[in-house]
């Protein structure tokens, strides 16, 4: 729900829903087992290069990435300081930058903060990775995937609803905000904290709201025959291409590798 | 004829003796008789709070089973007693067209979202695709397959909502006021194919609302609801003939049969059921006039002072096409101005301009002289309030007093200040008392005057309206209305937007028209509402008194006439 689906028809947009959740589930394998940050970078830097690719409004993931900011400084620094010289194999990781307290307290290592680099791009390869799936698959073939799984009625029922009341939810929101901003609420302005002030008011209402928003949603889904058939019908099945194929062995391969790489201890700090 | 009629398919039998919502106090519904025979077009009418919607949500089984309460009775739907069978299910036969557009629309682009209903039923692939093309053309959505269903005009969406049932093909099919944010043409289309549905799949067609001229003519038995019970039943013609009796039930009646009504003179009564027929009826009473004359109406005032001015200005959302193209406006002070026109013409994304909430992508508006531009939303409210499309779009809060307050605390008023405008703002709606209450425990008329009064209460000198009187009973827009006027006569600007041309017509003293992002005219009502042909063009029908003094214009009949008092008055005038 990073950046929500917008129908365009790129080749990312043209793969099937599996392919593109085994090259999410392949990355992140990656992302976990290497602990160096050049290699998390590159990751990141694939992922972005998809999102172009698909030509995803990059601007939006601002709204999701800057909160997280001092979030990554306290990453950093804690893991700076955390892991003692010791910790690391290399020389170089050994190394320290700096003490915080006198006589030798509280080293900074340099493998520390290479730890707290990968920790911040494993994020931010998620919320990237993430974004390229919720920004070229529709909801309905997530859907039917679940459904070919065999997924039990209820828990398709309970998933349905979660993922359609998201979207109800932020439109909610944002109308809140703009009836407050109609009432001489200054919202959006002014720095982060400020910002994050005027949200409060926001969530109150709806938390309330969201009960009976779900009430609502429950009975126009039901009205609309959600769930009176066995089967239902989908307006286009989810097909396997050759290209797809192509695809998903090649990230089989890149996959395959990466684990052997990392067990001749590629990629360590 | 089956000899138990209540098994054959497409019938409706209820008996229930009452029905309470689990969290009510008092009967939503008692002794509810219901008999609708397979074909039938049935529609239901009554003051809002009046238990419309509960009655029909009996008929697919959302009461008892989805809101729960104590319930006595039995409904046989199509052959199935609702209580045995689960809303699902009956959702196979009976399509029910739900009062809250918005809440029913789940996907993404249009066409998805029609597509849910028959998809749910498991039709094949064809089958759809063929169904969701024929709704969307029938509701007037052609082409609008693949637009995405987070920017549409309130309009829009409730047409979106009786395709994506339509698209079910019930055999019953139930619909709660499903026209009450229509422009005047797409409702009657509205009507006109549920009159088509029936002559070509016998269709049974259960509707509500308060289109008093639409039910006239095309449902074959009307029931009127007041308090939970059905008070009326019968032929809406011996309804609305029946003027006292109407206006008792808080129903608006026709124009049409109002003036028969009042034509009407002591022993001899007039019945007017058409234009044409009441037309008719009058060429043969009146004489010819020598001298037609062409009455132009005054223009509305425009010696004050200009508040609001637009210059050029164009709109889009997207980049691609442009909602708004060139809207060029002077608005003066102390206006009351009706801005009109067909759904998705673009009057709700020209008056969120006023007050900033949308930034204009080409040309400036000024608001008292200064470019509108630089100004943030916040502080523009104070000069320009605005009251949304929908009141449930606006109120947040948890009381009525919370809700008021809300603007008052952000201008900085100290407590007793806000006190007293909250106590004073609900003592001019009529709605003292009404502090601790909770917004959502309130009928929908209340939530619109809640809606209003938070912005009055921060007494903005322009007040721009979104469609106030939407989904209302007759008595509660007359009020919206006159609680505007009222307004208007202490010295506020008024803005509103409406499709109900009636309200229009007698209200505002200027009339604005969009047609597809354009302003296509601007004048005074009485020389906006005589262009019959033209407004037609632009999905607009005049109130039916207007209609009726175009046609008697040979018989020196003015056509500058809005109400039906003074075209009546200014007919008798010739007849004697
Ligand atoms: N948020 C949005 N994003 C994209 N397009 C939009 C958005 N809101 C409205 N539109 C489109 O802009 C046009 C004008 O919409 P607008 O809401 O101004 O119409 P309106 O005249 O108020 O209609 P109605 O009578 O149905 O309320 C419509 O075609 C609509 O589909
Ligand atoms: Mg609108």
């Amino acid at each position: 729900m990073l950046i929500e689906y917008y129908p365009i028809n790129t080749q990312l947009h043209k793969l099937d829903v599996r392919t593109k959740l085994f090259g999410f589930l392949a990355i992140t394998i990656i992302a976990f087992i290497f602990l160096s940050p050049v290699i998390n970078f590159f990751l990141v830097l694939i992922s972005l290069l998809m999102l172009i690719w698909a030509k995803a409004p990059i601007k939006r993931l601002n709204l999701v990435i800057k909160p997280l900011i001092p979030i990554f400084i306290i990453m950093l620094v804690i893991t700076g300081f955390t892991y003692s010289p010791s910790a690391f194999e290399s020389e170089f990781n050994r190394n320290i930058l700096f003490y915080l307290l006198p006589d030798m307290g509280a080293p900074f290592t340099v493998g520390g903060f290479q730890l707290g680099l990968t920790l911040v791009m494993r994020i931010l390869t998620m919320v990237l990775a993430s974004s390229v799936i919720t920004f070229t698959t529709q909801i309905e073939d997530i859907l039917q995937l679940f459904k070919k799984m065999k997924m039990p009625y209820q828990l398709a029922f309970v998933i349905t609803t979660g993922i359609r009341f998201i979207p109800t939810m932020q439109k909610k929101a944002e109308m809140i905000q703009e009836a407050q901003i109609t009432r001489g609420a200054e919202i959006g302005t002014g720095g982060m904290i400020k910002r994050i002030k005027s949200f409060i008011p926001i969530l109150i209402p709806m938390i309330v709201n969201s009960l009976r928003m779900s009430d609502n949603l429950a009975v126009a889904m039901l009205n609309r025959g959600f769930g009176a058939m066995k089967t239902s019908t989908d307006l286009e099945e989810i097909k396997m291409t050759t290209k797809d194929y192509v695809i998903s062995i090649i990230i089989m391969i890149i996959l395959v590798s990466a684990i052997w790489a990392r067990n001749k201890n590629v990629g360590v700090l | 004829m089956n000899n138990r009629p209540e098994l054959e398919r497409g019938s409706v039998f209820g008996d229930v003796e009452k029905f309470r919502y689990a969290d009510s106090t008092a009967d939503t519904l008692t002794n509810i008789k219901i008999n609708i025979k397979k074909g039938e077009i049935i529609g239901v009418m009554g003051r809002t709070g009046s238990g419309k919607t509960s009655l029909l949500m009996l008929l697919n089984g959302l009461i008892p089973h989805f809101y729960e309460g104590e319930f006595k009775g039995n409904v046989i739907s199509n052959t199935m007693n609702t209580q045995r069978y689960r809303v699902q299910t009956l959702s196979r036969f009976i399509g029910m067209v739900l009062q809250d557009a918005e809440t029913q629309i789940f996907s993404l682009t249009v066409d998805k979202d029609v597509a849910f209903g028959p998809s749910n039923l498991a039709f094949d692939r064809d089958k759809i695709r063929n169904a969701v093309t024929f709704s969307l053309e029938a509701v007037g959505l052609k082409g609008y397959e693949s637009r995405m269903t987070t920017g549409l005009s309130g309009g829009e969406k409730q047409r979106v909502a009786i395709a994506g049932v339509l698209a079910m093909e019930p055999e019953i099919l139930v619909l709660d006021e499903p026209t009450s944010e229509l422009d005047p043409k797409g409702k009657l289309e509205i009507y006109e194919l549920l009159n088509k549905l029936r002559q070509k799949r016998d269709v049974t067609i259960i509707i509500s609302g308060h289109d008093s001229e639409e039910m006239l003519h095309y449902v074959d038995r009307l029931m009127v609801m007041e308090n939970g019970k059905i008070v009326w039943e019968g032929k809406p013609e011996k309804l609305f003939t029946d003027i006292t009796l109407t206006k008792n039930l808080g129903i608006c009646p026709p124009e049409i049969t109002e003036i028969g009504k009042l034509l009407s003179n002591g022993d001899k009564e007039t019945l007017y059921l058409t234009v044409s027929e009441c037309v008719a009826d009058l060429t043969k009473k009146l004489k010819l006039s020598s001298t037609p004359i062409d009455n132009k109406a005054t223009n509305y005032n425009s010696n004050s002072p200009i508040i609001i001015e637009t210059n050029n200005l164009c709109y889009s959302y997207d980049k691609k096409s442009s909602v708004l193209k060139n809207i060029n406006i002077k608005i003066h002070m102390g206006e009351f101005v009706a801005l009109i026109g067909k759904n998705g013409a673009g009057k709700t994304t020209f008056s969120k301009h006023l007050n900033g909430l949308l930034r204009p992508t080409n040309g400036k508006i000024f608001i008292n002289g200064r470019d509108a531009f630089n100004i943030n939303t916040a502080e523009l409210s104070k000069t320009v309030g605005y009251v949304f499309q929908n009141p449930d779009h606006q109120i947040f809060a948890a009381s009525v007093k919370e809700e008021i307050e809300y603007g008052l605390k952000a201008y900085g008023f100290d407590e007793e200040e806000r006190e007293k405008r909250v106590k004073n703002v609900l003592r001019f709606v009529g709605m003292e008392n009404y502090e601790e209450r909770h917004p959502f425990s309130l009928g929908k008329g209340e939530r619109q005057k809640l809606a209003v009064s938070s912005i009055l209460a921060m007494t903005p000198q322009i007040l721009v309206i979104d469609e106030p009187t939407t989904g209302q009973d007759w008595e509660g827009a007359l009020k919206m209305m006159s609680l505007l006027k009222e307004l208007h006569a202490k010295g506020h600007t008024i803005i509103t937007i409406t499709h109900n041309m009636r309200l229009a017509a007698d209200y505002a003293d200027r009339v604005i028209v969009f047609a597809d992002g354009q302003v296509v005219l601007d004048d005074a009502p009485a020389n906006i509402f005589k262009q019959t042909d033209i407004l037609n063009k632009y999905f607009i029908t005049p109130p039916q008194s207007v209609l009726v003094a175009q046609n008697l214009k040979p018989f020196g009949i003015m056509d500058n006439l809005l109400t039906v008092n003074e075209l009546v008055e200014n007919i008798k005038s010739k007849l004697n």
